[in-house]
């Protein structure tokens, strides 16, 4: 074989490589998208994961129906992850809105329930208040289970249409708003990232120092390097363990958000300290020589001349490190949890995003909700390196000129 | 003790691990003169230098012997190191401005040694720039990065710097080497007119810049000094068959 064809046959082998990683790469992503992409919305983002029982108080009054009746047949619960759409909807005056019976699918059970369909323009519901006087608001795929009292269970929707219309002046509803968001895990992925950063961020910093400016090199140094190397090649679940045993148990905080961040800050640790000591190594010894000959102290060197140089290396290891958090789950499964709900206190439990994704996937089965978290996800990441991006180079002190 | 001798070092040895850098020094360094040390790469010029403001603290396998005498102080005992650098200042070979503003620059010595008023740095700072002739080129920009500084520039802007601590000495490690010979020429000049207020001791490869700006010279070779004495003698009479050799070109 000729050297030309040879050439032509090893490019081809290259090209053929980086096209089959490229598709991969976007085949997943895709397949991610499409899966999840019918889910997201904005409901999906700042809703609970649990549904939510409250008593509307509103006061009836008569609103005739201003849309066609074809249309409003038409207007079914546009939520329809979980419904299945069994009679209806009838259009109901005193409330000015019309519901219909549905099979509601919520944490796997599945029920018949009454659902909102259509709300009238002037209808009371838009001014229902709760029993703190507090107003709420009451959207079309909210379920309603009892009337002043009436309950309307093993009730046909004509009965429930007919027990609604028999009520006057002011009514108490008791009105559930569906779950299936994801704000919780939104929320508690934020508190994981900047908590675990909090603690590790300084120890890492700190800990690069030590290394590069002050350990004068020999046996320790390779040793701590070396156990920093391992540190980052340890698979996280054996951190969650770790994390689980001492944290949960022997420090008695729980399944909880302090446990789950001091574990991620573990995790943290090698990266950030490999990343910092980097970028210190890259700051010109002419810096620390001119800084110290004009009579700066080390620690005045350190922290006036070469932390400022090593910025855009340590904004890379705070972007790597909430890649990281953000991406976490094994370990967090042990620590923090699989509980949906905003983490009240440090020692409550919360489920982050990647958490709430195995959760949803493994213990329901529900696989195009975990792609719909999966873009989130992707999201936040894709963000959160662009954001990065710019500031490091903001405050990178070589780009002023 | 003659009062005017500034640095006196006494059989000073420096040894990089097993490899002996300097070989018993014997110097008297006087005041508000410029001295040169010449001599080949790897003579040992530039870690005496460096021995005066004790630099090579930095290098951990220096051992040094020897007494170096700070007026009449040993550097290497009494002396707080952070004192003596403030009053010995060094203007590196590579011009090495911290990448800050030009007047950060400046400021971040006496910053370093607790001035914090405003009007005084901003006195101190002029100062220092108008004493090292780059005033009037930097004036209007004085909040700009220091790397947009030309080379030449850049190198005045670190003798500023060093000014600004209004040290007694001034160690110069080859200051010009890395400049063309228009910026050569001005540090030249200002080393010239800086030589009534300060002390310098530059280590330089440029025999004529040598011949020049200095007053004494020193030769050295392999770590030793071979022969010490006025500019002219040695430019012109040296005593020593391995100097001439040196000056006249022959090696080196």
């Amino acid at each position: 074989m000729g050297r030309k064809a040879k050439d032509i046959l090893v490019k081809g082998v290259i090209y053929l490589a980086t096209g089959i990683t490229l598709s991969v790469l976007l085949f997943i992503v895709g397949f991610i998208f499409v899966k999840g992409i019918g889910l997201v919305n904005w409901d999906f983002l700042t809703r609970d994961y649990n549904e939510k029982v409250v008593y509307a108080f509103i006061e009836s009054n008569d609103v005739p129906l201003n849309i066609d009746k074809q249309s409003l047949n038409e207007k079914n619960p546009y939520d329809k992850r979980y419904e299945t759409h069994l009679e209806g909807p009838i259009y109901v005056e005193n409330i000015g809105a019309a519901i219909a019976k549905v099979s509601y699918k919520n944490h796997s059970t599945e029920r018949e329930q009454f659902v909102i369909t259509y709300i009238e323009k002037d209808s009371p519901l838009r001014s229902a208040i709760d029993s703190t006087g507090k107003e709420i608001t009451i959207g079309t795929d909210y379920i309603v289970q009892s009337i002043n009292g009436n309950d309307f269970a093993e009730l046909t929707l004509a009965e429930v249409a007919a027990t609604i219309a028999d009520e006057s002046g002011e009514l108490k509803v008791k009105i559930v708003q569906p779950g299936g968001g994801i704000k919780s895990n939104i929320i508690t992925t934020l508190y994981m990232v900047l908590l675990s950063l909090i603690v590790a961020l300084p120890l890492g910093i700190f800990g690069a120092i030590y290394l590069t400016e002050y350990a004068k090199p020999g046996r320790l140094v390779n040793m701590i390097r070396f156990a920093a190397e391992c540190l980052a090649g340890i698979p996280s679940i054996i951190f969650g363990l770790f994390g689980m045993a001492f944290f949960v148990v022997v420090l008695k905080f729980q399944i909880s958000l302090i446990s789950g961040s001091l574990t991620v800050a573990i995790i943290l640790l090698p990266v950030i300290i490999r990343s910092t000591e980097e970028a210190l190594k890259t700051v010109p010894m002419a810096f620390r020589e001119g800084s110290l000959a004009l009579g700066a102290t080390k620690l005045q060197t350190i922290f006036k001349v070469v932390l400022p140089c090593a910025v855009p290396g340590i904004a890379t290891a705070v972007l790597l490190s909430i890649g990281r958090v953000v991406g976490e789950s094994a370990a967090l499964l042990l620590t923090a949890g699989t509980v949906a709900q905003i983490p009240g206190t440090l020692f409550s439990p919360g489920s982050t995003l990647t958490v709430q994704a195995y959760y949803v996937a493994k213990e329901e089965g529900n696989i195009e909700l975990a792609c719909a978290i999966g873009i989130v996800i992707i999201v936040i990441v894709i963000v959160l390196n662009i954001l990065s991006r710019i500031t490091s180079d903001k405050l990178d002190v070589f780009n002023k000129k | 003790m003659d009062a005017n001798i500034k640095f006196n070092t006494k059989n000073l040895d420096l040894f990089y691990g097993d490899f002996q850098a300097l070989k018993a020094i014997n110097m008297e360094i006087r005041e508000k003169e410029v001295t040169a040390f010449i001599g080949p790469s790897g003579c040992g010029k530039s870690t005496f230098l460096r021995c005066l403001n004790r630099m090579n603290d930095l290098i951990d396998s220096v051992k040094i012997n020897g007494e170096i005498l700070f007026d009449g102080q040993d550097i290497n005992g009494t002396i707080d190191v952070i004192n003596l650098r403030t009053r010995v200042g060094m203007v590196f070979q590579k011009p090495n401005p911290f990448p800050m503003s030009i007047y950060e620059n400046i400021a971040y010595g006496p910053k370093c040694q607790g001035m914090k008023d405003k009007n005084q740095l901003d006195t101190l700072v002029k100062e220092s720039l108008v004493k090292a002739a780059l005033w009037e080129e930097v004036k209007d920009r004085l909040n700009k990065s220091a790397l947009g500084l030309s080379g030449g520039q850049q190198q005045r802007l670190c003798i500023a710097r060093t000014i600004a601590m209004n040290p007694e000495v001034i160690l110069m490690d080859e200051p010009t080497s890395a400049l063309d010979p228009i910026a050569t020429a001005k540090i030249e000049d200002l080393m010239s007119s800086l030589k009534k207020d300060y002390t310098i001791i530059i280590v330089t490869h440029s025999m004529q810049q040598a011949g020049r700006i200095s007053d004494k010279t020193a030769f050295f070779l392999m770590g030793e000094v071979i022969e010490f004495n006025e500019t002219p003698i040695i430019f012109t009479n040296p005593h020593d068959k391995r100097t001439e050799d040196y000056i006249t070109g022959r090696f080196g």
